[in-house]
Formats: structure tokens, sequence, C-alpha cells
């Protein structure tokens, strides 16, 4: 749980799971959605087990997110950008 | 920064590859638009952030072609090297070139993965995770906090969530038993580089006096929660006790990141105070490999003004072997950088050995602790792999799938050493480290084609 | 040094070595398995994991039946394998594709078929030529690139889980008393009238039949027990994806979606030694073809790559020989360990341990390669 410690200066407006977020410029995907009270980012490949962002420096490959349609993106690489589309994601299914 | 200056000083054409967004490195991330918008927290941050932020302006004059936001892939034997954004996936996102007569790698340290179990429960973090999110989006926890761990970062992070007023419900060290006795004879010497030891006591100081719970020996640490972290159990004694949490942040110490210095096949040598690897180099960085070079935490863990120094020095070395300036202009030059290093070195030995890490968090005990986070492979399963006979890193990869997910063996590398290192009661050292191959970061089959 | 005395002292952990261990057992012989587990060396935990038949035994009509046979006892050896260890080996069964992209290739294709349906004893050769249309309609959920000209399908073809193959008769061998011994590496081997004795630095193994089936090193240990057999390494690299939905369903040789989701890239031939880095070069030629074939894979993430050695003789068909000069010493090397392992685990245990020498078995001897050089 993290909350912003000021006032953002600009902000552009982004949707993380079908909502509206408004999230200051110049912030990754990672801690534009963990501003929202939002830990879970995806469900591990394996087992499906909840996982979210872990070291915040691209290192671990925690924080995947389906950004614009595409999948597996490090979130905590990413800035945001305005009308940007943000999903969790789900196991995928083996047929 | 540092060697990117001292190159362009001597005339040398210079690209540096960031991964990140801005200038900074992790020390000083975010340090331009913190010091241009967000000025009251930048000077709460130090006399070393003003330092950073004097460095990075004196970079980005310096001449050097700096692109950010690259992630390098591969890096081929001859030092060309492919590198692609770092954020962007799309096939579009073009796969770019690069040909370099000498290479200096300065990818800097990481936390070392710290397994206990339920470390993968959204809510568990390295402590330097907040660092990450605060200085680069003004973002501080919300609600109990746990700290957990061991080393001179942790006590630093712990002041800054004081100082922000986050509540800290309980700090767990897991500092070694009796590491101050085995820590005394290094005192001495350390005590010439006294400014980081009083800093570090002040850290504590102050971490006790805000009255936070301060547990040590702690011997068992467990998260908990369904779907994000609810509370830590801790294991004391043989007794146990809950404490509530949202947030857990864990540190035992920090580790080189070798990724790319063992992509390249460069030596590495296991330095077992701190139990990690490190590439092996001589006093200009100089590593096993022809034309390639290191500077800072990726080798060595000595922290920022070391780091520097190490850049400067490289730097040097690299515009003699270039055939710019001779070695006797090269060693005047590196005089008042090997001073400037001699400053700093002495309390490290001290450092090193007092946070040694203790291997009840180097091999978790708990064999339901996942040893790799990608694959959710158990410490039991690698346990019985090494039983079957499997004892080379790379043949356990295989049966066991462990190091084949995304962080390709970043998180669980060094677990998986200790882990079959402690089932054949050798070294790390005997067993080895996976083998590190292409490509370094992912990238998009079309951005590896080369299609339009 | 640690003595240990066998039926049958099998030299070589992987799939060969490991299903001929696993079909003596399975006899009721007492075995003992030598593996040196040299991950630089193994070909058995860097291959494709393909059950394949088509594309095999150009000019050698006697191995085109053998891998016929192969195949056909695949589906219950694998079942027998999953009941008796509980391991999910993964194996489907679907038929294979090769598909291939231009006129030229696709011609080259139904030349070779037809050669292949000619020369085969049994008629049993099976493999049809499909229209791109056809294919497509194979592949509902993803689209075919345009130079795509057609494929040949093979319904015998399958892929397995190679990692668990080996896993799962390793155990089952162990379980059914099996002496596994990994970590070894073979010093000296002493042949005498009724016995052979191995050493390795720590053990000394006492049995009467040797079975050498490892790999690369099968040329150094049969010379030490009077038989040439020449193997020479060849790398291929290999490209995985991250995981995604299942949306190609049958393998090829080159491109495979793995139960997982995640896409396994290949097909290179390289005659670069023991060498085992991957190259740049390779990688893009596989990643380029493989988007030829199947456009949308260009969004998928590379994630890992790696490269291992295969394990050829001359005419890259199998050898399986018998010492003149040891009687009971045995040599047995080959490509697509994966797809014979059936067969090894059975037939070939049969000759080692019965002396029952299967027909046409002659064709498997290296002193072809010695026709051909003079040729």
């Amino acid at each position: 749980m993290f909350k912003k410690q000021y006032e953002s200066h600009e902000t552009v407006s982004i949707i993380f799971e079908g909502k509206n977020l408004d999230v200051e410029i110049g912030q990754t995907v990672a801690s534009a959605i963990l501003v929202g009270g939002n830990m879970v980012f995806r469900s591990s490949v394996v087992s499906g087990q909840p996982r979210g962002p872990y070291c915040m420096m691209g290192v671990c490959f925690e924080c995947l997110l389906e950004i614009d349609g595409i999948p597996n993106q490090r979130a905590c690489m990413i800035p945001v950008r305005e009308a940007m589309k943000i999903k969790r994601q789900k196991k995928t299914k083996s047929e | 920064m540092a060697a990117a200056i001292t190159a362009r000083a001597h005339g040398l054409s210079v690209l540096v590859l960031d991964e990140q967004p801005s200038a900074g490195g992790q020390i000083f991330r975010n340090i331009e638009s913190l010091e241009a918008t967000r000025n009251s927290e930048f000077s709460k941050l130090g006399q070393e952030y003003e330092f950073g932020s004097s460095l990075v302006r004196r970079f980005k004059k310096c001449g050097a072609d700096y692109l950010t936001d690259r992630s390098v892939w591969q890096i081929d034997n001859n030092l060309q090297i492919h590198h692609v954004s770092a954020s962007a996936s799309k096939s579009n996102s073009v796969n770019s070139h690069c040909q370099a007569k000498r290479l200096l790698i300065a990818v800097g340290a990481m936390e070392r993965p710290m397994p206990l179990p339920g470390w993968t429960i959204p809510g568990v973090m390295p402590c330097t995770a907040v660092d990450v999110l605060y200085k680069s989006s003004g973002l501080i926890p919300d609600g109990e906090v746990v700290l957990a761990g061991s080393g001179p970062l942790l006590l630093l992070i712990g002041c800054r969530l004081i100082d922000v007023g986050v509540h800290v419900s309980a700090f767990l060290d897991t500092s070694m038993n009796g590491a101050l006795l085995k820590a005394l004879p290094l005192l001495p010497n350390a005590l010439r580089s006294h400014k980081y030891l009083t800093r570090g006591l002040s850290f504590l100081w102050k971490i006790r006096k805000a009255g936070i719970p301060f547990y040590s020996g702690i011997q068992n640490i467990e998260a908990l929660g369904t779907s994000k972290l609810e509370k830590v159990r801790i294991g004391k004694s043989g007794k146990f006790f809950d404490v509530t949490a949202d947030l857990l942040l864990l540190h035992n110490g920090v580790i080189p990141n070798v990724q790319i210095t063992r992509n390249l096949g460069c030596e590495h040598r296991w330095y077992d105070v701190q139990r990690y690897w490190e590439p092996i180099v001589d006093d200009w960085g100089n590593t096993s490999v022809e034309h390639v070079s290191i500077a800072g935490d990726c080798g060595r863990v000595a922290g920022a003004a070391i780091s520097e120094v190490s850049g400067h020095l490289a730097a040097l070395e690299t515009v003699y072997q270039l055939g710019v300036i001779s070695k006797v202009v090269r060693d005047n030059l590196s005089q008042p950088h090997r001073i400037e290093l001699a400053r700093h070195k002495h309390v490290r030995p001290f450092l090193d050995k007092l946070f040694q890490p203790s291997k009840t968090w180097l091999v978790p005990e708990n064999d339901k602790t996942l040893a790799c986070r990608c694959e959710e492979v158990k410490v039991s399963e690698i346990r019985e792999t090494v039983r079957m006979g499997i004892k080379d890193p790379d043949s356990l990869k295989s049966m066991t799938r462990c190091g084949m997910g995304y962080c390709q063996a970043r998180m669980c590398g060094l677990t998986v050493s200790e882990i079959i290192a402690e089932e054949k009661k050798v070294s790390p050292e005997e067993i080895g480290y996976f083998k590190v191959r292409s490509p370094i970061r992912p990238i998009t089959l079309g951005q590896l084609a080369e299609i339009d | 040094m640690i003595k240990e005395n066998a039926e049958v002292v099998v030299v070589g952990g992987g799939v060969i070595g490991v299903s001929l261990a696993y079909g003596m057992v399975k006899k009721g012989a007492k075995v003992i398995l030598i593996d040196k587990v040299d991950n630089r060396l193994t070909a058995s935990r860097g291959n494709f994991g393909l059950v394949w038949f088509q594309g095999k035994g150009k000019d050698m009509p006697r191995y085109v039946e053998w891998c016929i046979e192969a195949i056909e006892r695949w589906p219950e050896f694998a079942e027998n394998l999953e009941t008796e260890t509980g391991f999910d080996l993964n194996y489907e069964k679907t038929g294979g594709l090769e598909i291939f992209l231009g006129e030229e290739e696709h011609q080259d294709r139904v030349n070779f078929i037809e050669e292949m349906s000619q020369a085969s004893r049994s008629g049993r050769y099976d493999c049809e030529m499909i229209s791109r249309k056809e294919l497509q309609g194979m592949l509902p959920k993803i689209k075919l690139g345009k130079e795509v000209s057609g494929a040949s399908f093979c319904s015998h073809d399958g892929c397995v889980n190679p990692l668990n193959l080996l896993k799962a008769m390793n155990t089952s061998f162990q379980e059914k008393g099996g002496s596994y011994r990994p970590g070894q590496s073979v010093q000296k081997i002493e042949c005498s009238s009724n016995d052979f004795k191995i050493e390795t630095g720590t053990h000394s193994f006492n049995a009467k039949k040797l079975v050498i089936a490892c790999g690369l090193m099968t040329t150094k240990l049969a010379g030490m027990v009077g038989m040439k057999v020449p193997v020479i390494p060849e790398r291929g690299q290999i490209l995985v994806t991250e995981r995604t939905s299942r949306v190609f369903n049958y393998p090829t040789a080159e491109i495979r979606q793995n139960y997982d989701g995640s896409f396994m890239l290949g097909s290179s031939h390289e005659a670069v030694g023991y060498n085992i880095e991957t190259s740049y070069e390779v990688l893009q030629n596989i990643a380029k073809r493989a988007i030829r074939i199947l456009p949308s894979l260009k969004n998928l993430q590379l994630i890992r790559s790696w490269a291992a050695l295969r394990v050829l003789t001359p005419d890259q068909k199998p050898v399986y020989l018998e010492s003149d000069q040891y009687p009971g010493a045995h040599a047995i090397t080959s490509h697509s360990g994966v797809s014979l392992a059936s067969i090894h685990s059975s037939i070939l245990v049969e000759w080692i341990l019965e002396e029952r020498i299967p027909p046409g078995f002659t064709a498997f001897h290296p002193k072809r390669f010695n026709v051909q050089e003079a040729i």
C-alpha cells in the first residue's frame, strides 16, 4: 500500500482494468498502479498465485502487465502515457 | 557518468546506454526532476545527493552520446552491441547496433534475493523498492511496515521511513549472532573512514529512539496473506508470534549484477565474506575479456564514492589502451583518484564482515520456500534433484526449470548455488553458477529478425 | 575403491543409456547405470522433444522400418512410464508437419516422399503432402505467412517433454531396482574372458555385459573395448519465447508450441566442434524463418536461447554394435534417441540380454562407413 507524498503536478489519464486513473506524468506504470491501492498485478504463469511488483528496478520481472494489448511488459520500466490501457495478466490456459 | 566525463575529456567518442528513463543510476534516481520540482525533499536527501546532482550536470555537458531507455540484449565477441527500447516492446521498436572498440560495464548492483516462505506474496519487497518509489514517484508506504534483514541500507531506509512519518511496526534484525565480535579486528582500520561508521551508528540510534520494536536473533520469518500480505510470522528462540503488516521490506545485502559479465565470459571469483561472485579485475577494472572493463558496484560492492572513482580510473585505462595517453600520464592522472579511493575503502572490510549474511537467510530451511520465483521451483525440489546426483546448476536447470523464467536466474542464481553447495558440503565456488545466455533482456522475435 | 557387481553396466545417462537401462530392469536384469552428468555435452537435455518419423531414413530403408516400428510402440511405452511413475510426459501424438516456403521447398518434399515410399519395403511409409489451404484449415487460430506453399503431414508424428521422459525413465529404472551412479566418469575398462571391470575414480564395477551409450564420448570408450564407432558433434541452437495461449497444435521440426504455451524455435546445423555458444546470426535466421511461416510470432518476446550438440554418425543413422574382440561389450549411438526410446527399451534390450538379433540388423553395423569411404 502506497500513497503519494505530495500533490501531483501534471497528470495523464490512464485506464486500468476498465477504470480511469489520473496519474502524475513521469511515473512508471508500476508506481501509478500501486498508488491506487492495487498490489496484485498478475497471476503467476505456473500456478496462478497472485503476484505484484517486487524489485522496482527491472531485474525481477514480477510486475508484468498487459499494456495496450501487449502482454508481459515490465511495468516498472515503462512511463505512463495518456490513454494507456492496462490490464492484469491472468495465467493463460493451455488447451 | 564519471567514466564518460573522463573519457570525453581525452577526446574519446563515448556512447552511454542507460536502461532508465533519466540520468542518475539507482542512487541518484530521477535526480534532475527531484531537484527541479521537489526541491524540499531533494535537500533532505543529504550532501551525497548534491554531489550526485553536480555529477549529473557535468555528465550531461561532457559531450557523450547519451541514450536512455535502452536495454542491451546481446553483445557479440567482437563487441558489437545490440540494444532495443527498454519500455516499448512492439516489433517496430528498432533493434539498434553499435560497434565498440572498448566496453565499460557499469550496471551496478542489486539486492541479494532473500527467499523465505511467502516471499512471493504481493506486499513483500526488497527495501530499496521503496527508495525507488520515493525518488521516482514520490510514493511512501501507507499502512503497517515491517523491516527485516541485515545491512546498512536497511538502517538507512528505516530512517527515511521514520522521517516521512511511516509507521514501522517492527524491525527484525537477522544479522549473524556474534558478527560484531568477528568484525572487531577490522574496526581499527575502518575508523580511518569513520564518517561511514558514525553515520551508521546514527541510523541505528534513530531507529531505536523512534521506539520501533526491535528484535534480533530472528530465526524464522514467514509472510502470510491470501491475495496480499496480511501479517508476518516471526520465530525467535523457538517461540513464534505474528505482526500485522501491509508491507514487508527485506534486505540481505547488496550483490553485483553480473548478468552481462557472465554473458561475456568474464572470469569471476567467489567473495566468501559477502557470499557473491564478482568479476575478476585488475586495479584498472580490466576483466579477463580483452577490451572489456567494469566500474562501480557491478564488481566488488563498495558504494557511491568508490564507484565514481573506479569510473574515472577505468576511463583513464581505456584512454591509455586506445593509445591517446602514455602509461606514465595515465598513472599521474590517476593519483588523485587513488588517494580518494584510499579515503573511502578502509571501512569496507569491516562492514562486509559485520554484515555477513548468515546461513539461515541464504538457504531457506523451510523446504516449501520458492527458490525460483518465475518457475515456482521449491527448495525441496532442488534438494531432491541434487540428491539424485545432479550437482551443476545447468543440469539442475534442465531437470527443474529453475532459472528458465523471465528473470533468467537473477533472483535464484545465488540461492541455487548455495543450496547445491550445502547439500554437497562444499563452497559455492566449487559449484559454479548458471551459464548466462543471450538475450540479456527479453526482446521480441520481430526485433531480433529486424523486420519492418 | 567401492566394488559393485551387476549383470550389465550401462555407461551413459542420456536418453539412450537410460532407455536401455530401463528396458533391462523391466526384464529382471541387475543393472548399474553410470552417468557423468556433463551438461555441456548432453544432447538429451537440449533437444526439441520430437517423437518423429517423417523425413528420416533416406538411403537406408532398414532405418525407415526401424523408425516406424519405434513410433508405433511409443503410445504404449509412454503409457507404461506414466503409470509406473506418475510423471506426465506431455506426449501428444497429433501428427507432425513440415511447413514449406515457396515452390522449390514444396517440390523437394514431394520428390523425397516419392523416393521414400518406393524404397519402403513394408509399404508402411506414410506421409502425405497437404496444400496451403488444407494447412490453414488445420490451424484455425493462427495465420500462415504469405510464402507458405504447403506442408507434409505424417499422422504418426508427435512430441513429448524430453526432460520428463528422462526423469520418468530414470525414476522407474531405480524403482525397479536399478542402480544409478551419477557424477562418475569411466577411466579404465579391463576385459577378461567372462566379464568386464569398469573403473571410475571412486568405483570398480564388475559385469558380464557392458553397454556403451554415452553420446559424444562413445568413440573413446568403445575404442577401449575394440570397437570403432565414429561420432561427431553438430551444434543446434534453439529459441524459447514467453508463454502464450495455445494456437499451434502440431509440432514441426522447426517450430513447436510447448504444453505450457511457450514456443520453441530451431533447426540449425553447424559443425563447430564442441562449442555450445549461441550466435547472433543463427538466432536471427531462426527468428526470420519462423516469422515467415507464422507472422504473428513477431510480437512474442524471446526469453531465452540455448545451444546443444547433436551426436551424429557419418550417415546420421544409428550404430548398434557388439564387439568382436570382447563379446558382451556393446556400443549404441543414434540421433533421435527420444523417438527410438520405445524400441531401444524393448528390441535392443532383447538383443543385448538375450542375443536376439533383429532382422536386417547388419544395416546398423559401422562397417558401412568403410564401404562408403571406399566408394
